[in-house]
């Protein structure tokens, strides 16, 4: 019954793009959702004016305002429930009329056009007789945002299923791309750490992307990959800060952290050439814990032991300071994970692209077809270093302090989980895992925290349940990558968005012998 | 007689005056502290088929690896037109134009047709000469024209040797080494994969072939040799071989 939730087998393309379509609506659905639902679950802030829909329908007068809050109401039910006909459709194998499609992009339109509306009479016309006492339905304008971007993608979607369907990345970027861009106005009335969780978010996707170089492209498992991130941090603490009186640009900190990550993903590259598998987890899980354990016995007097380096400068550019507008250090991750994602993409599809898939598919045969396999596993690991060195950078401009616990194996283990999740060797997939999973830690997980006070306080719907007031959802967080890599392995084995070499992987079993084995030497 | 440095041409295709292409002197190889290989002395001129037999166990394969430079030998050479190549690297000796088609086929399971032999091609930079090449196995092999666009772990065993001559072949390669062409192939095709080798052979390729149907290797091949853990005692052209009552009772089944 489930089926229609399993990867489609078939030409590559076609694959990706149909999960494509579903991962885009059933997005809709979720953001209309959370769009409504937000403003009923999180206590109104101070300086936020915005409309919560649902509080809206329930106690405007009767009249014109009602009316258009009933139909707003009307046309978000259509669209969350709407992936439901698919699913019907998918059971019954009978295929969706054209009408369908038209009619819900026609109920999108309307909803973007009369939630603009709706807003607009609110915030800017302030129409109390329309709507009833403002006061008790304010939020923040994060409602109307996601409310907003949840129609658009819904139109997207549904209005242009064909294209989604043959061009399914360039459907991705088109609806992932604005709402990254977007995300700092849809939190302008939130607190700062709400785009401090947004610069996480990109820099872990960076992570995620460069981690996938090593151990999707190329088919090397790396369990220390924090280290990486690690070094270019330190290198970012070291160059700018007053510990050595050295005050570097962020720009420049960016390519010093490339650089010393790759010299140190080479050297770990070098000794471990010969393993693979099982053995080169281990030797990189031993260099992951290695280097934290050096940064806390103070090596060299660089590190600054347990308590780690800090003040490190915030960047600042003329007028912005990187600190006191957190937006601008967020567009900055952003821009950088682009110009990484358009270059990853190129390599992918380069010569050394190719001799590491060769090299992930038969090590000997790859040999044998002239690719040194020396190099090209060592340019593996130094590029999959560096973009964790330019992660590292921008991490220890963001936090200002720096410290061996910010490395251990747990943002290893997170980075991976993201790469799995989104689908090992997929450049959208692995966008896609990592900000899945970090929204869910970053975002859901301490809103969650709120939520549940709140909703469980007398009077609210919840409060039958004061224990969930108590609880700390942000200490579940193994939880949810424990949850999400588990359901993935149930429905999406592959990942969200699966390589098609995963793809081809799960339906036939393909073993490969490694070079140092046929040598005698492993 | 254990050593065999001259180089027979029974058939009379080759002048006997030519150096060999290929020639391995008194090679010994170990895995670990185990003895695969001990003083193995061979060679292939130009133009010619030779085929190396025996039985499992008896070094094959790593005689292969270590021309191919995918094992180290302890002792000995192995020249390829005179120079000594045996402590270069895999990727120099096959962009030397020594092509390895792998034992058990070794193919880019998750790439099409067309990547794995793309991928033989990865060393070459002249354009033009892949096409022609691709062209030359299309031609070899009309089936993986069909199936260019199909992933080669998908390909019946018939059809994934093809894929494996065709990379070694889209390398342009002076010396074709063919590991076991025949392993787990139904009669029928065994016929055509020899044919082809035949066909390769008469537009000039030279091929170093291992096989287990000793009979049919013999019978393509000008020459032979055979090997018997990890040493060389019989060699000579393929009729001798043939006709040789040691062969015929250990390897021909007589």
């Amino acid at each position: 019954m489930l089926s229609f939730l399993r990867i489609p087998s078939g030409p590559a393309q076609r694959g990706q793009s149909a999960a494509v379509f579903w991962i885009v609506a059933v997005t809709a659905s979720g953001m209309l959702l959370m769009g409504w639902l937000l403003p009923w679950f999180v206590e109104p802030t101070s300086s936020g004016i915005g409309f919560s829909p649902q509080d809206a329908v329930l106690s405007a007068p009767m009249g014109p305002g009602a009316f258009l809050l009933y139909v707003l109401a009307v046309t978000m039910l259509l669209l969350v429930l709407s992936p439901l006909a698919e699913i019907a459709a998918g059971i019954t194998k009978r295929p969706l009329p054209l009408i369908a499609d038209r009619v819900r992009l026609v109920v999108a339109v309307v909803g973007f056009v009369l939630t603009l509306v709706v807003w607009f009479l609110i915030r800017v016309l302030n129409e109390e007789p329309l709507f009833g006492p403002i006061d008790s339905h304010t939020v923040t304008d994060s409602a109307v945002w996601l409310t907003l971007y949840g129609y658009a993608i819904a139109a997207l979607v549904y209005g242009a299923r064909r294209w989604v369907l043959a061009r399914g990345n360039v459907a991705f970027g088109a609806a992932a791309i604005p709402f990254g861009v977007l995300l700092p106005f849809m939190f302008h009335q939130a607190p700062d750490f709400l785009l401090w969780a947004a610069s996480s978010l990109a820099i872990y996707m960076l992570l995620a992307l460069g981690l996938n170089v090593v151990v999707g492209f190329a088919g090397l498992l790396d369990l220390g990959y924090a280290a990486f991130f690690a070094i270019g941090a330190y290198a970012c603490a070291s160059f700018a800060s007053p510990t050595h009186h050295i005050h570097l640009s962020l720009w420049l900190l960016i390519f010093i952290g490339a650089g010393v990550a790759s010299v140190f993903g080479a050297i770990l590259g070098a000794p471990t050439l010969r393993l693979r598998g099982d053995y080169l987890a281990i030797v990189t899980l031993g260099f992951g814990e290695i280097i934290p354990d050096l940064a806390t016995n103070n090596v060299f007097g660089l590190t600054g032991g347990p308590n780690g380096l800090s003040s490190i400068d915030q960047p600042r550019y003329g007028p912005v300071n990187f600190g006191t507008n957190p937006q601008w250090f967020y567009w900055s991750v952003l821009a950088i994970s682009v110009i990484v994602v358009i270059f990853l993409r190129n390599i992918e599809r380069s010569r050394v692209g190719r001799a590491w898939v060769a090299l992930r598919e038969d090590e000997i045969a790859a040999a044998a077809t002239g690719i040194n396999t020396t190099t090209t596993k060592l340019l593996a690991f130094a590029m999959g270093a560096s973009v964790a060195g330019v992660a590292g950078a921008f991490y220890g401009s963001l936090v200002t302090i720096v410290s061996p616990d910010d490395f251990s194996f747990a943002v290893s283990v997170a980075v991976i989980s993201m790469i799995v999740l989104g689908g090992i060797g997929n450049i959208v997939g692995v966008i896609l895992g990592s900000s899945v999973l970090t929204l869910s830690i970053f975002w859901i997980l301490p809103h969650m925290n709120e939520w549940s006070m709140t909703v469980s306080a007398p009077g609210k719907p919840l409060e039958f349940l004061p224990g969930l007031a108590t609880v700390n959802f942000t200490q579940y967080t193994y939880m949810v990558y424990g949850i999400a890599l588990i359901l993935m392995m149930l429905f999406r084995p592959g990942g969200l968005l699966p390589s098609r070499a995963r793809r081809v992987e799960l339906e036939a079993g393909i073993e490969s012998e490694s070079l140092a084995a046929v040598q005698g030497r492993a | 007689m254990t050593e065999v440095t001259a180089p027979a041409t029974g058939d009379g295709k080759q002048p006997a005056t030519a150096a060999p292409l290929l020639e391995l002197r008194e090679i010994a190889v170990y895995y670990g502290r185990v003895r695969a290989l001990n003083g193995v002395s061979l060679s292939v001129n130009e133009g010619e088929i030779v085929a190396l037999i025996g039985s499992n166990g008896a070094g094959k394969t790593t005689t292969l690896r270590t021309i191919s430079g995918l094992i180290r030998p302890a002792k000995g050479d192995v020249r390829f037109r005179g120079e000594p190549i045996h402590h270069l690297g895999a990727e120099r000796i096959a962009r030397m134009g020594v092509a390895h088609a792998p034992e058990g086929r070794r193919l880019f399971g998750r790439m099409t047709v067309r990547e794995n032999l793309e991928m033989g091609a990865y060393a070459r930079h002249d354009r033009g000469g892949v096409r022609e090449s691709f062209d030359r196995v299309y031609t070899l092999f009309p089936r993986l024209r069909e199936r260019h666009a199909q992933l080669a772990g998908s390909l019946s065993g018939g059809e994934q040797q093809m894929v494996a001559i065709g990379r070694a072949l889209m390398s342009n390669p002076t010396l074709l080494m063919l590991d076991e062409p025949s392993l787990g192939l139904a009669p029928i095709l065994v016929d055509a994969i020899f044919e082809v080798i035949r066909e390769i052979n008469a537009r000039g390729g030279t091929i170093l072939l291992i096989e287990q149907n000793a009979g049919l290797a013999l019978r393509t091949a000008s020459r032979g040799y055979v090997l018997e853990t990890g040493n060389l005692p019989i060699a000579g052209s393929s009729d001798e071989l043939l006709n040789s009552p040691d062969v015929q009772r250990a390897y021909l089944g007589m």
